[in-house]
């Protein structure tokens, strides 16, 4: 270690248990001047209790409008090392499956283009290299897209696409998530890399309603996997959970949210029709209980954290669609999308918000989606209702 | 008859001239402006197009301040040497 | 330029295809159930037979030195095959039973730890903080580490009534979405912007600077005959929207900076609908580098959890379960105005019914 490098602060959080940054950071401290001006930045912040960071919105890479983010050290005469330390963003893959030999290639890339410091992953999904100058930002491209790799998106313009195990490791898949992932993010590379839209645009995939990748939450656009039929049941597999001891009436019957089960001895009954998918009992009896036959998705549209309008979760806007190769009608709803938001929505307007003002049932219509009441939690209960149909007097009219 | 991309792109560039230090334009700004111009004439994609011509050019570049911008090249206020 | 090899873009991704276990290739879409062997060890079972995944903690914000560490692992254990969760774990995908205890092994020598699977607290997803980002307000890996060397245990064992979700955001902006977890830690600015009047005019627009504030706060004005913004502090709620759009508009308080403490958000749908979380504690300050009243705090409620919730109950619908004024109480947490909402649609959390318990 550099002796000239003192952060009594951060050295702190070299101990515990938990793994540190800060230890990594250090490891980068003798070959980067930039891992070492990072940790005596970091640590003034630690002294001064506020960060030192400019926000820069021009650098990018020849073409492209989305995937570099800017950032100056607020402070370049005394951390020169970070007066540049811009970020990359590269396309994770889908499920963020890798090979040692893959991830090897980018992890010379960005010793030798940047800091070597990354985060793995960003809460988009991309693997984000943290830390270069703007010389380094075409070279680095390059090197990465010889290598097969290419940036994700920022700004006004869709990021890179999340998904997650999906069939790849896990029983409860509805469809396959890395297929439609893959699909999305190579179908969409122009708008991931040319921000034409209001604002930016996630779209999180996930197997089945335990939403592993939070799209409910987190994404403009969620693919959540459903089933419509009944839950299939393996009654040998049932009887073992009852005969090792397990109490399934207090943690699976007595926890489910429309009392559709029963336990009769060692069966177990559910009335599917009353049924609303949400996992409980196949999460605690997954040798015995599984998704139904007739997968699909769920389309939710609108989540996002507060800012500007306050925080949304994801509304229902397509109850259930078939997700199948080679996902045309996927394309087809997420086009009828864009398009209406386009044309309609305000700069810096989420699509949820954008939902919100100009109604769901003024969305539905402009996107050529008829009103089901899967979509709502209850009718209105206000009377200000827009009618649209009247009676003319006899006579009047056509 | 279309509008040649070409011609679509010189007027986005005079549109994004003359608004320089006066309003960041977005893509769907100029996509409406265009629109509002020529009608049926022009369709989302040839602006598309034409845009990719500026950028690609090098006569614009992407700008972002919470939301991403068509804007002339230029030296940034947060830039360090 | 003839050797010059040809400048390539929007090539996307490579095909995820070339990065999956051929035993995964094989069972791909047939799994059949999984078990969970140990903490932080999973066993999968497909027809073409198990595959054993070993779960590892990371600070996300890693070197190269770190990748590099965890591929010679998954070159010598898991055939050179691996990936990462939504929540940033590392998982090493193995193909022989046997490799899991000497893989444990070597992953513990490395700083590391085993574990965030069922009924743990599973990795924290944070934000960028004070290490890279213009508008935090505190820092979020020093926060992570800090309360994460306090609850190390959770994470390594399986002993609470459900998984417990912890999130960190460095300010209202949420780049880590905190918004929907059983306890999010969030930094908050209480100030009002300082606007920078000499620089305003050549950095910012003035409409839009204006439109970007969701209070109607900001108006137009003018200083010695410059147009700048003046922004009416009685309306300012310090989200910093109005910073993201017009650089001359910092929030940056280091006096008055700090975290808030939320709690009771989730997202899977099991037993009830994903919930918001909701606000635990106002304020507690910046005090880098081990934020001891944040650590403190968010322990206690853990605590409290641990030792009352049902299994199977998430934070929030224990709080559900238990009611708002109990759970105060039992976290010896001060109730206060700041607790109640007097943003859009503000009234839908007011009680409206005689529901209550005393």
């Amino acid at each position: 270690m550099a002796d000239d490098l003192k952060t009594p602060l951060l050295d702190e959080l070299e101990q515990g248990p938990w793994p540190s940054f800060v230890k990594d950071i250090k490891s980068m401290a003798g070959k980067k001047e930039m891992a070492k001006d990072l940790l005596r930045q970091l640590e003034k912040s630690y002294e001064d209790k506020r960060g030192y960071w400019k926000h820069g919105g021009l650098v990018g890479v020849m073409g492209y409008g989305g995937g570099v983010i800017g950032r100056y050290s607020a402070l370049p005469e005394e951390f020169p090392g970070v007066s540049h330390f811009h970020t990359m963003r590269i396309n994770q893959t889908s499920g963020w499956f890798y090979t040692s030999e893959a991830l090897r290639e980018i992890t010379k890339i960005w010793e030798e283009h940047g800091s070597g410091l990354l985060n793995v992953h960003g809460s988009t999904g991309d693997l984000v290299l943290l830390g270069t100058r703007t010389e380094e930002l075409e070279p680095t491209f390059r090197a990465l897209t010889e290598k097969g790799w290419d940036l994700g998106g920022s700004g006004s313009d869709l990021r890179t696409p999340s998904c997650c195990v999906g069939p790849a490791r896990c029983e409860n898949a509805c469809f396959d998530t890395l297929a439609v992932n893959y699909n999305l993010t190579h179908q969409y590379q122009d708008e991931l890399h040319r921000p034409m839209f209001n604002y930016k645009y996630k779209i999180k995939i996930s197997g089945c309603p335990n939403d592993c990748t939070a799209a409910i939450a987190r994404s403009d656009m969620g693919i959540i996997g459903i089933w419509k039929d009944d839950i299939q049941v393996d009654s040998k597999a049932m009887a073992d959970y009852v005969d090792s001891g397990m109490d399934v009436q207090g943690l699976v019957v007595e926890n489910c949210p429309t009392g559709c089960i029963q336990l009769d001895g060692k069966e177990i009954r559910i009335d599917n029709s009353n049924c609303v998918k949400c996992m409980h009992c196949i999460n605690v009896l997954p040798k015995a209980l599984s998704p139904g036959k007739e997968r699909g998705a769920a389309i939710t549209l609108g989540a996002k954290a507060p800012i500007v309008e306050g925080a949304l979760f994801g509304s229902v806007i397509i109850p259930f669609m078939k997700i199948e190769e080679p996902f045309e009608e996927v394309h087809d709803l997420i086009e009828r999308i864009w398009e209406f938001w386009d044309e309609h929505g305000t700069s810096r307007e989420r699509i949820g918000e954008f939902i919100e003002r100009v109604s769901l049932a003024a969305f539905l219509e402009g996107i050529g989606e008829k009103p089901l009441p899967q979509m709502i939690k209850a009718p209105r209960d206000n009377p200000y209702v827009f009618y649209e149909e009247y009676f003319a007097e006899e006579g009047e009219g056509e | 008859m279309a509008i040649p991309v070409e011609q679509l792109a010189d007027e986005m560039y005079e549109i994004v001239k003359e608004s320089a230090g006066v309003k960041k334009l977005k893509g769907g700004d100029l996509t409406k402006a265009m629109v509002a111009k020529h009608g049926d004439e022009v369709s989302r994609s040839d602006v598309k197009a034409a845009i990719r011509i500026l950028i690609d050019s090098g006569r614009c570049v992407y700008g972002y301040f919470g939301g991403s911008s068509i804007e002339l090249p230029h030296t940034e206020a947060a830039e360090n040497q | 330029m003839a050797t010059e090899v040809e400048r390539k873009t929007d090539i996307g991704p490579p095909h995820y295809d070339q990065f999956l276990h051929p035993l995964i290739k094989e069972n791909y879409g047939k799994w059949q159930y999984h078990e969970t062997l140990a903490p932080g060890v999973l066993m999968h079972h497909g027809p073409a037979g198990d595959i054993y995944t070993v779960r590892v903690s990371s600070p996300r914000l890693v070197s190269v030195n770190f990748l590099n560490a965890i591929m010679d692992l998954a070159d010598k254990y898991s055939d050179g095959y691996f990936r990462f969760t939504s929540r940033n774990n590392v998982e090493f995908l193995l193909a022989s039973k046997d490799n899991i205890e000497p893989l444990k092994q070597e992953v513990e020598a490395l700083g590391l730890l085993v574990g965030g699977t069922n009924n743990a607290i599973s990795n924290v997803v944070h934000t960028q903080g004070w290490v890279h980002c213009h508008s935090a307000a505190t820092d979020a890996s020093g926060l992570v580490k800090s309360v994460m060397d306090e609850l190390a245990e959770y994470f390594t064992s399986m002993k609470l009534p459900a998984k417990l979700r912890v999130a960190v955001a460095c300010c209202l902006n949420m780049c880590g979405a905190v918004h929907a977890s059983d306890i999010a830690i969030l930094g908050v600015h209480r100030t009002p912007p300082k606007i920078d009047n000499e620089t305003l005019p050549n950095l910012c627009e003035i409409p839009t600077t204006v439109a970007s504030c969701p209070n109607n706060a900001i108006r137009p004005t003018s200083i010695e005959g410059k147009a700048t913004v003046k922004v009416d502090e009685e309306k300012c709620m310090y989200c910093g929207n109005c910073y993201t759009v017009c650089p001359a508009m910092p929030l940056a308080d280091p006096l008055n900076d700090g975290v808030s403490i939320w709690v009771g958000g989730k997202i899977c749908n099991a037993r009830t609908e994903p919930m918001f979380t909701k606000l635990a504690i106002p304020y507690l300050p910046n005090n880098p580098p081990r934020w001891p009243e944040v650590t403190s705090a968010v322990k206690k409620i853990v605590e409290i959890y641990a030792a009352n919730a049902k299994p199977y109950e998430r934070v929030g619908e224990w709080i559900n379960r238990i009611g708002w004024p109990q759970f105060f109480d039992m976290a010896g947490i001060e109730f206060t105005k700041y607790h109640l909402d007097d943003f859009r649609h503000a009234g839908t959390t007011y009680r409206r019914s005689l529901h209550n318990r005393y």
